[in-house]
């Protein structure tokens, strides 16, 4: 048994060793890649242009994702505004946990379906927007949607949003920087092969080559890491906010227990739900390999850490 | 050898900016988040007078329990203009001490249940309570924060420095029988269904 605020700064901790490790990853990748480029181009390392564009590219497309978040989100959605006066214990809940958390309240949106789920996006507290279905304001009750609503929050709250945007631009990064060079590789273009780069500039085309084709799937393994730890993050957070543990544990479990697929998600924004909205397969094998590509931890687990706080 | 030691000086008084920073925020935001309670509070104590006005015809023989929540609007109301935390805390209890006995008049009264109007208010002040509940939990939270930072090294340094004190927040009684659990504490409550 540990105590909510011991949970939460091992939690943190946690989160900034991965994405350290994150941040060392993708600097050691980018460096390998870039100096590997320099080495094949012909002239000594040198590569640090095609770096330079990489993370333009990289960091001007998901700057756009990131700014417009909300509104990408909400509309591939199709949600709608909540009203006060129909969706009255969302509006109120929301409200009630905004003065415990301390954040302005968020934009409340709802998209008509009977799955229960429910997402939070937007680029800062004060430009947050919560979103849930109909089916989660039917199922669950107020204790329930307590739990479920923090858990929003608290990511609303750890800046989980700009984090995650952050590290799509790193991952952008690796994968421009590895698809250029297996490109120029293959397609030919290198203008100088002959100069005389010796063993040193062959041992690092070969590795260079090694990273282009691991990096980018090693990058996003660490990203749905980092977004799994900061799912645990935000649960501990929820019970932080209504020292409820049962609220989120129950909620938790009706959502999982839903057979209903939900409609309006899709690849593009399923890591942003509180469950994951597409279910698993039932093989033990094939669950624990897709369990590395989950933008979620599996739901007994987080079920176990919640009942662990006292 | 002379930019290292550059370079650590504007690291460090990065880090006491920020942290001096933090403890007078905080203090600011544990400002503010008394005043929410206050707020809730009133917003609360208005709410009363429509709900009686609304449910007087139904509960003509309860009038004991109007008395009390006369008392306790009045109560809130001058708490919340004497701005004191802890009065404002006394004073939200007393009408939570009352909200239960009128949710079972109108549980057991099927003509009160059924009206939307009585029904509306015991939500909004169902929802006001948690609303006060949960500023006052905002205010813990701050003020813990606050308290653990002023204690705890390395940012206790910045604390001496500039003799930022500790905040009270809300007052829990130290001594007498609110450290005791009481016999009727122990027992299990008796549900009826």
């Amino acid at each position: 048994m540990k105590n909510i605020y011991e949970v939460q700064s091992a939690n943190k901790w946690k989160s900034a060793v991965i994405v350290a490790l994150f941040v060392v990853f993708v600097f050691l990748a980018a460096y390998i890649l870039t100096n590997a480029f320099g080495y094949y181009m012909g002239y000594r390392p040198g590569g640090l242009g095609y770096f330079g564009i990489a993370l333009i590219l990289s960091g001007v497309s998901s700057f756009f994702s990131y700014y417009f978040s909300d509104k990408i989100v909400l509309g591939i959605s199709g949600a709608r505004r909540a009203s006060p006066q129909e969706d009255k214990l969302f509006t109120q809940v929301a409200e009630n946990l905004c003065i415990g958390a301390g954040i302005p309240k968020p934009k409340l949106y709802v998209i008509e379906d009977t799955a229960p789920n429910a997402f939070a996006t937007g680029r800062d507290p004060n430009h947050a927007v919560i979103c849930v279905t109909s089916g989660l304001l039917l199922k669950l009750d107020r204790t329930e949607l307590e739990g479920v609503l923090a858990h929003e929050i608290s990511h609303i709250r750890n800046y989980d949003i700009r984090l995650m945007s952050v590290v799509s631009v790193m991952v952008g990064l690796v994968a421009l920087l590895g698809d250029w060079f297996l490109r120029v590789r293959f397609w030919g273009g290198g203008r100088n092969r002959d100069g005389d780069s010796g063993s040193l500039g062959a041992v690092m085309i070969v590795v260079g080559i090694i990273f282009a084709i691991l990096s980018p799937l090693i990058a996003q393994l660490i990203q749905l890491a980092i977004s799994r730890r900061r799912e645990f993050t935000a649960d501990a957070g929820s019970v932080g906010i209504t020292r409820q543990p049962q609220g989120l544990i129950s909620a938790l479990q009706k959502i999982s227990s839903d057979t209903e697929p939900l409609e309006a998600a899709n690849k593009a924004t399923a890591h942003l739900y509180i469950v994951n909205p597409f279910k698993k397969s039932s093989n033990k094998v094939v669950a624990a390999f897709a369990g590395l590509f989950n933008t979620h931890p599996p739901i007994p687990e987080r079920i176990k850490a919640l009942e662990n706080m006292s | 050898m002379i930019y290292i030691l550059l370079f650590v000086v504007v690291i460090l008084a990065l880090w006491v900016i920020s942290t001096y920073n933090f403890f007078v925020s905080s203090k600011t935001r544990v400002g503010a988040a008394i005043q929410e309670i206050g707020n809730q509070l009133k917003r609360q104590a208005e709410l009363i007078p429509n709900l009686e006005a609304s449910a007087k015809g139904y509960l003509a023989h309860e009038k004991g329990i109007f008395d009390e929540l006369t008392a306790a609007r009045k109560a809130i109301s001058s708490a919340v203009s004497s701005g004191n935390v802890n009065k404002m805390a006394d004073a939200g209890k007393m009408l939570s001490e009352v909200l239960p006995k009128i949710q079972v008049v109108v549980e057991s009264n099927p003509e009160i249940k059924g009206s939307e109007v009585v029904k509306s208010l015991m939500d909004e002040l169902r929802d006001t309570s948690d609303k006060v509940m949960y500023s006052r939990r905002l205010l813990i939270d701050l003020t813990a924060d606050y308290n653990v930072k002023r204690v705890t090294f390395p940012s206790k340094l910045v604390a001496g420095l500039f003799h930022f004190e500790a905040l009270k927040g809300l007052e829990t009684p130290n001594s007498g029988d609110s450290l005791k659990v009481s016999e009727d504490e122990m027992k299990t409550p008796k549900v009826d269904l």
